[in-house]
């Protein structure tokens, strides 16, 4: 039963991502990321409940408190602010974009395969999932000329990591957990003061066109 | 509270003082004051280790010991230079009125929390905090890159936060995989993340996952040293940031994003022998090396210049570890000392010369500054021949002994190649200084600066740590050289 929830919530996770990828509306994508967030919060939770860990309830708490609503919200207000609802075209279309992630998916999973006996079975399932979704996210990275999806990209591959963190060892140690939090709400609040100021400045959120530093 | 405790407390304090608001010499005298207090405590701690007490707090969380207490003195050392430099540098600035009360408080601020950061990494003991702490110092810097407000500013700050907080993403995936991979041997709790409880259960961990682990943590730390292929932060957070900001990151930040590297390299080579990691090391410092060569040659930026002099310094640092000779290690050790001696000089000088231009771009400076800046161009030229390695100094003796030890080693291709960049980089950076400062100014509009070069504080510290560079040449303290021997122990030994 645990070992079906977890799946299923990975399973979700990295369907969320592969919309992302799909996706030009940022609010959508923004939507997207909270969901990714809320189903890695009960992965938490659920591996919390199964093992009597009673520390990584706190930390899906925190998982679901700050990733699945705070920062969505504090990025939506950016997007409000600066009035700017679409992505642009990336530079990859769609379908072949997703033909990509296919085999980062692949290649995800076949890294997986490599971790020791005891990853074997649900933990092989999230760790493979985690390495898939670290790949798209980079990826998106890659490929996105917009400021916040380039944002939305590196909290997808943060969230790949948080995955590894609670599949394969059940969690870092709490006050580890608790710092790392912080600096990632940190990040993303200075990540969305610098959007403005680029959105101010150069009227546009497409950082393609931050290219004047060369050499 | 404990020393250790402390000297992290002080610059956390002077940060505080800063960001408020107050009479001008308060802050500056809290700035100043603060980093002098914290140089000294960090000297103390360092002397309490060379005492035989481990200085530690926080249960082990933080603990120093020769590799730490190198790296913290260097830390202490280049921040108080900075503070009192960037005391110099906004005076001048507020001269020009070009300083707000907003920017006063940002620099005052950000500086002190910028080396509180930096002293947190070179002394944690903890692989979690250590990555706390590192991404602090991405986070405080990301302003001190904005300080001039200029569009490339913010194209620069974007790059680095970018790239900087991918980094860490990959250092995080590399520390929660270490982490698994001693499953069931590290213990429970705050403790089971610490270094010196995975140098104790290192032969137990799991071989694959540590592997994966060690190439996640490399990559990310490299991109917070500046190693190639993942540098490209750098040479645009040079260009924007104030020099005496630049220094920091190029020493401070330098040193101790080598210290994690180093500490994750010390793990993997207990647990899977010297090649792996070493290997790595070797790889993308000879990288770093070759790729700074031809960016030299076609500079266009003085500071860009200083960015790819310390990607190349970096890339020998991490080169000299992974020779995977004991002659190697110290070599590197010696390296990061004497680059830390030195840098400050160079910042310091181009960040004159830039200041007396309100530019750093080469075709803003013109050539012949000799005439208009003697003192800051001399200082520019001493810098260059220093960190070329140019014999007698310190650069020159830590290069040769990393190179003897590749060619005594089995990377003698490598150190071949390796030898090769040095002097094309030596042609390169002396071809780039010759240009600026020698040679007729091109029209004699250019001979006129708005503001010429005059004794001030700023200059007084630029001259104080040339000197300091240059007699390091010749004499280093005693303890300094105990405290390298103590970090080779460190990196060599793993004790």
């Amino acid at each position: 039963m645990t070992g079906n929830v977890l799946i299923l919530c990975a399973a979700g996770m990295l369907v969320s991502a592969y919309l992302m990828v799909a996706q030009k509306a940022l609010f959508t994508a923004i939507r997207l990321y909270s969901a990714q967030s809320l189903l890695l919060g009960i992965v938490a939770a659920t591996i919390a409940f199964s093992e009597a860990r009673h520390d990584l309830f706190v930390t899906a708490a925190l998982t679901v408190a700050l990733k699945g609503i705070l920062i969505p919200w504090f990025l939506m207000r950016v997007i409000d602010r600066i009035g700017i609802h679409r992505e642009i075209e990336p530079f990859l279309n769609v379908p072949a974009s997703l033909m990509v992630c296919v085999g980062l998916t692949v290649v995800g999973y076949r890294v997986s395969t490599g971790f020791p006996e005891g990853a074997r079975g649900v933990s092989h399932h999230l760790i493979g999932i985690a390495l898939s979704m670290l790949l798209i996210g980079l990826f998106l990275m890659v490929t996105r000329k917009k400021a916040i999806t380039q944002i939305l990209a590196l909290l997808t591959v943060e969230n790949a990591v948080f995955l590894v963190a609670v599949g394969v060892t059940s969690g870092m140690p709490f006050v580890v957990e608790l710092g790392i939090s912080f600096d990632v709400i940190l990040a993303v609040l200075i990540l969305g003061v610098l959007v403005g100021r680029i959105v101010d400045r150069f009227e546009s959120m497409d950082v393609s066109r931050l290219s004047k530093l060369k050499g | 509270m404990n020393l250790l405790v402390w000297t992290l407390v002080v610059p956390l304090i002077s940060a505080a003082a800063g960001g408020l608001g107050g009479p001008r010499p308060f802050k500056e005298a809290t700035l100043v004051g603060g980093l002098l207090l914290t140089f000294g405590l960090c000297l103390a701690t360092a002397n309490q280790f060379l005492g035989g007490i481990v200085p530690a707090a926080f249960g082990d969380a933080l603990r120093v010991d020769g590799l730490s207490a190198l790296v913290l003195v260097l830390c202490g050392f280049v921040g108080l230079l900075s503070a009192v430099y960037g005391v110099g540098y906004l005076r001048r600035n507020e001269a020009r009125r070009l300083v707000t009360p907003r920017m006063r408080r940002k620099f005052y601020a950000l500086i002190p929390a910028y080396v509180f950061a930096m002293l947190l990494v070179s002394v944690s003991n903890n692989l979690g905090i250590l990555w706390i702490a590192v991404e602090l110092t991405t986070l405080a810097s990301v302003f001190l890159v904005t300080f001039h407000d200029r569009d490339t500013s913010l194209e620069a700050a974007w790059k680095f936060l970018m790239l900087g907080s991918l980094g860490l993403a990959f250092a995080l995936l590399g520390t929660v995989l270490l982490f698994a991979s001693g499953q069931g041997h590290l213990g429970e709790g705050m403790a089971s993340l610490n270094w010196t409880r995975f140098m104790q259960v290192a032969p137990e961990l799991h071989p694959f996952t540590l592997r994966l682990g060690v190439v996640f943590a490399l990559v990310g730390y490299g991109t917070k040293a500046g190693l190639a292929p993942m540098h490209t932060w750098k040479p645009d957070a040079y260009r924007e940031a104030p020099s005496p900001a630049g220094v920091l990151m190029a020493v401070g930040m330098l040193n101790g994003a080598l210290y994690c590297i180093l500490r994750v390299h010390l793990i993997s080579k207990a647990s899977l022998g010297p090649e792996f990691s070493g290997g790595l090391l070797l790889m993308l410092g000879l990288l770093s090396v070759l790729i700074a060569t031809p960016f030299i040659l076609i500079q266009w930026n003085l500071k860009r210049l200083l960015a790819y002099s310390s990607i190349e310094h970096v890339g020998i640092m991490a080169l000299g570890v992974g020779l995977g000779a004991e002659a190697g290690v110290f070599g590197a050790l010696l390296h990061m000392t004497y680059h830390s001696l030195v840098k400050p000089v160079a910042f310091f000088s181009a960040g004159t010369l830039a200041q007396l231009h309100s530019s750093s771009d080469f075709d803003r400076i013109g050539n012949g500054t000799f005439s208009r800046a003697p003192i800051a161009s001399a200082m520019l030229v001493l810098a260059a021949v220093i960190m070329t390695g140019s014999p007698p100094f310190g650069l020159f003796f830590s290069e040769m002994t990393i190179l003897r030890a590749g060619f005594l080693g089995p990377h003698v291709t490598a150190t071949a190649v390796f030898l090769a960049a040095l002097i094309l980089l030596f042609c390169g950076f002396a071809y780039q200084v010759g240009r600026i400062v020698l040679g007729p100014p091109r029209d004699p509009a250019e001979r006129r600066i708005p503001q010429p070069e005059r004794f001030d504080l700023g200059m007084g510290t630029m001259i104080a740590a040339a000197v300091i560079a240059v007699v390091s040449a010749f004499y280093l303290p005693g303890p300094l050289m105990a405290l390298i021997r103590a970090a080779t122990q460190v990196v060599w030994g793993g004790a």
